[in-house]
């Protein structure tokens, strides 16, 4: 059994799928932006900090002096569990307060840029001191007296643990804020597939509720996307519907066709019984005999009718001879045309390859050369002719091949040309015996086959059924 | 049991049997005092420190019943000398430092020299009185002025460092030499509490103006400034700490003890663990006992003011408050202590403070 492909969990599995794309990518960009956010906050207060420190160097009568304000240090200490560390030096680089050992001063950094005279910028470096991470910012002061001047640097640093745990608590908020997001987001999808996918659940609805019989057109409103699919089951139905009705109508008639020759035989049988003369009796019994053979003949053709229509459904086209088929079906039909006084012949050598199902075909083909010999006047001659493209002038005609089967009889009039294919229809003055199924079956085998049939008249008298089949070359076996 | 043997600590230290080798003795010409263990295998906690050892040594006896495999080694040293041996003699380091020299406390544990205790410190402490769980506050002492009421003579007893002025500006020459201060260049605690009051007050240049004029007598350590009081040497003693100084008032009644109604600055005694101590596991679990309330109600009952505001006692938070004070304005425990390290800023109170007491020597012993 091949698995079903479920609408709903493929969507879903998508939804999902981006969703989680989405939400992973809204983390990541959270986290980076986390990150920045406060390193350059954390960054502002060390910058802050360094500020106030420069803001409170002085120099008075050519010396250096330092009083640290406690704003300082209480903008440090905002980040309340990180150790600070600082240092004042000159641009001897003797540490003039502070820490003495502070590590990796980008003083050529410093030099180059005071070098370009611009307005020294403060920066930031990271450097290990005293067993853990600390980022430092410096920045240069230059310290005026009258004609003096003199430049300090400030330098302070700080440990991380704040801006870790500042950039961990907006990730944590992230997440919280992205989790809720994708609950929110999925659910309103859920909400949303399932609304798309209703009217095809309404559909399958509807299509259950009605009865087995009810083959009207389905009245639902559907969506624009849906509604080809509602017109194909509507359409579908209408042809069920007209197949039905057909069905219908041929087993009325069928039951119509046995139970009058069954009636006519049981009141020639009564009368058999009933009559004293011989000669009379014997008369009747084969009046018996013969409608008991007509009636068979009725029934298997619709026992092979039955056979065919299974057939089309089940057996697969095989490569066959159409013109050996032909022969063959002639060869059987012979003998017994023979009895009637009527000539077979089969006419030309053409020879072609068809797709087709052999026993359909040969049934087919015994269907029309029967009905031909039958309505064949006594030594008249029944033509069987296959023409293929080699023989046909016309070039449109050149991968067809035409089978025609002519007769000598009355023929057809116009108006019975359109109904001979009707099952059971028989003309008014036809007198020969038949079924009146024949050509029905022999049309329905050749469109079943793609060939087309035609009824032409011909000369002097007579029926011309022609049945065109499209060719198989060779090279295409 | 426990109680037991802690009450026979007691009655040996009553009675003084220094001979007995379980009782705390001077063990050389330093303040050094060992606390036996109760087990034989023996885990040594050294334990420096400015409190008095009579007033810490029920804490450290009530630890070793609670671990008996340790033996308890105290060092008396005073604020500047703590500060200055951790740094100088890195072999002799102790496993817990104990100061009330906040400032100082807090640059060694800035510096790296502390070891982290994880235990979360008790919910009855204030969130602010630990740094890092690293450095741990556990008392809550003010900073007080001691008089001796014999100088007022019919004037109101001042309340408020305003008041103290106009005391000293009334009495004028009747205090020269009269008025006691810590030296704040030797003594820690001094610094802290003379450069915290230059943060905090406008009164400061002229207490200083004051001291200076009067030529203030300077001092390294608290009982001999309280004798001095006494005495009848001096009249005036500012920036003490409360915890000596409520207990001399309650012996000397004439003595009396103040917090100032502008404003008290309050200190905590800190303690951390030596990051390379050798026995972590015993000094974390002093910390947590220090800061437990049995630790805790220990040290109220030495007349310590502890720093659990839960604690009852004469000598508690609730008894403080009960008494008149001013804003108490606790010493934040964090970066802002730097600046009282800062060598520039020391330099230039120092300069102040020369300047204003001139040739004052200090009266130490």
């Amino acid at each position: 059994m091949i698995k079903t492909r479920s609408l709903r969990r493929q969507l879903l599995v998508m939804t999902f799928i981006v969703l989680l794309f989405i939400s992973s990518l809204a983390l990541w960009g959270a986290h980076i932006y986390a990150n920045r956010t406060t390193k350059i906050s954390y960054d502002r207060l060390l910058y802050g900090a360094a500020l106030q420190m420069a803001e409170n160097i002085t120099l008075v009568n050519g010396k250096v002096i330092i009083d640290l304000p406690i704003s300082a240090f209480e903008t440090l200490s905002l980040s309340s569990s990180d150790r600070a560390f600082y240092s004042i030096m000159n641009t001897q680089y003797q540490v003039l307060t502070g820490y003495k050992d502070l590590p990796d001063i980008p003083f050529p950094q410093l030099i180059r840029e005071s070098q370009q005279n611009q307005p020294i910028k403060p920066l930031y470096y990271e450097s290990n001191y005293r067993g853990e991470r600390v980022r430092f910012i410096i920045l240069s002061k230059r310290l005026l007296e009258a004609d003096k001047s003199k430049t300090v640097f400030v330098i302070v640093g700080q440990t991380m643990e704040a801006r870790a745990k500042a950039a961990k608590e907006f990730n944590q908020i992230a997440l919280q804020f992205v989790s809720v997001f994708f609950i929110i987001t999925m659910l309103l999808l859920l909400f949303v597939i399932w609304q798309v996918l209703r009217p095809l659940q309404s559909i399958k609805q509807a299509i259950t509720e009605r009865s087995s019989l009810d083959l009207s057109a389905l009245d639902i409103h559907v969506p624009s996307e849906i509604a080809p699919l509602v017109g194909s089951i509507n359409y579908f139905m209408a042809q069920l519907d007209n197949t039905l009705q057909r069905l219908e109508r041929f087993t009325a008639e069928s039951a119509h066709q046995i139970r009058t020759p069954l009636a006519g035989l049981i009141s020639q049988a009564q009368n058999a019984l009933d009559e004293k003369d011989a000669a009379l009796r014997k008369q009747q019994l084969e009046n018996i005999l013969e409608s008991s053979q007509l009636l068979t003949q009725t029934v298997n053709q619709l026992l092979n009718r039955a056979t065919l229509t299974h057939r089309f459904q089940s057996h697969p086209f095989s490569f066959l001879s159409l013109d050996e088929l032909i022969k063959d079906t002639c060869r059987e039909l012979v003998v017994w045309a023979l009895e009637k006084h009527v000539e077979i012949a089969y006419v030309g050598d053409a020879k072609t390859n068809i797709l087709g199902d052999e026993f359909a075909l040969k049934q087919m083909l015994h269907n029309i050369i029967e009905n031909a010999v039958k309505y064949s006047p006594e030594y008249g001659t029944v033509e069987v002719e296959l023409m293929t493209q080699s023989t046909a002038s016309n070039q449109a005609l050149s991968n067809q091949a035409t089978l025609q089967i002519r007769d000598q009889g009355v023929g057809v009039c116009d108006e019975d040309k359109l109904h001979i294919f009707e099952y059971f229809y028989r003309s008014a003055d036809n007198v020969a015996a038949g079924s009146g199924i024949g050509l029905s079956i022999a049309k329905e085998v050749a469109e079943h086959h793609k060939a087309t049939f035609h009824l032409k008249d011909n000369q002097p008298t007579g029926l011309i059924v022609e049945i065109v089949f499209l060719c198989v070359e060779e090279s295409k076996q | 049991m426990k109680y037991y043997l802690a009450f026979l600590f007691c009655c040996f230290i009553a009675s003084g049997a220094d001979s007995q080798p379980s009782t705390p003795s001077p063990s050389n010409t330093t303040d050094t005092y060992s606390y036996p263990s109760l087990a034989k295998q023996t885990v040594l906690l050294t334990v420096h420190g400015a409190l008095d050892h009579a007033l810490i040594a029920p804490l450290f006896r009530a630890f070793i019943a609670q671990h008996p495999h340790t033996q308890i080694q105290y060092t008396e040293l005073n604020t500047n000398a703590l500060y200055q041996t951790f740094l100088d003699a890195p072999q002799e380091r102790p496993d817990i430092m104990m100061s009330p020299a906040m400032d100082l406390q807090f640059k060694l544990v800035n510096d790296g020299f502390a070891l982290r205790n994880d235990s979360p410190p008790p919910q009855s402490l204030p969130m602010d009185s630990q740094w890092r769980q690293e450095l741990f506050g556990f008392t809550y002492e003010p900073i007080v002025m001691v008089i001796n009421t014999d100088i007022l003579t019919g004037s109101p007893l001042p309340t408020s460092r305003e008041q103290l002025l106009t005391l000293i500006r009334d009495k004028d020459h009747l205090l020269d030499g009269k008025i006691g201060l810590f030296d704040i260049k030797k003594v820690g605690l001094g610094y802290l509490a003379w450069s915290y009051d230059s943060q905090q007050s406008r009164t400061y240049g002229r207490l200083l103006e004051a001291f200076g004029n009067h030529k203030a007598q300077l001092y390294t350590d608290t009982h001999t400034m309280l004798e001095a009081l006494l005495k009848g040497d001096l009249f005036i003693a500012y920036n003490l700490v409360g915890s000596y100084a409520f207990q001399w008032s309650k012996k000397y009644p004439w003595i009396v003890t103040l917090m100032p109604t502008d404003y008290t600055s309050i200190i905590m005694r800190t303690a951390f663990i030596n990051r390379q101590t050798a026995h972590p596991k015993t000094a974390k679990s002093f910390i947590d006992f220090l800061l437990s309330h049995h630790g805790q109600s220990l040290l109220e009952a030495s007349g310590i003011t502890p720093l659990d505001h839960h604690i009852t006692g004469q000598n508690s938070r609730q008894a403080l408050q009960k008494l008149p004070h001013g804003i108490f304005r606790p010493i934040p425990l964090g970066l802002e202590l730097l600046i009282q390290t800062d060598s520039a800023k020391k330099q230039l109170i120092y300069d102040e403070w020369d300047e204003a007491l001139g040739s004052s020597t200090p009266l130490s012993q």
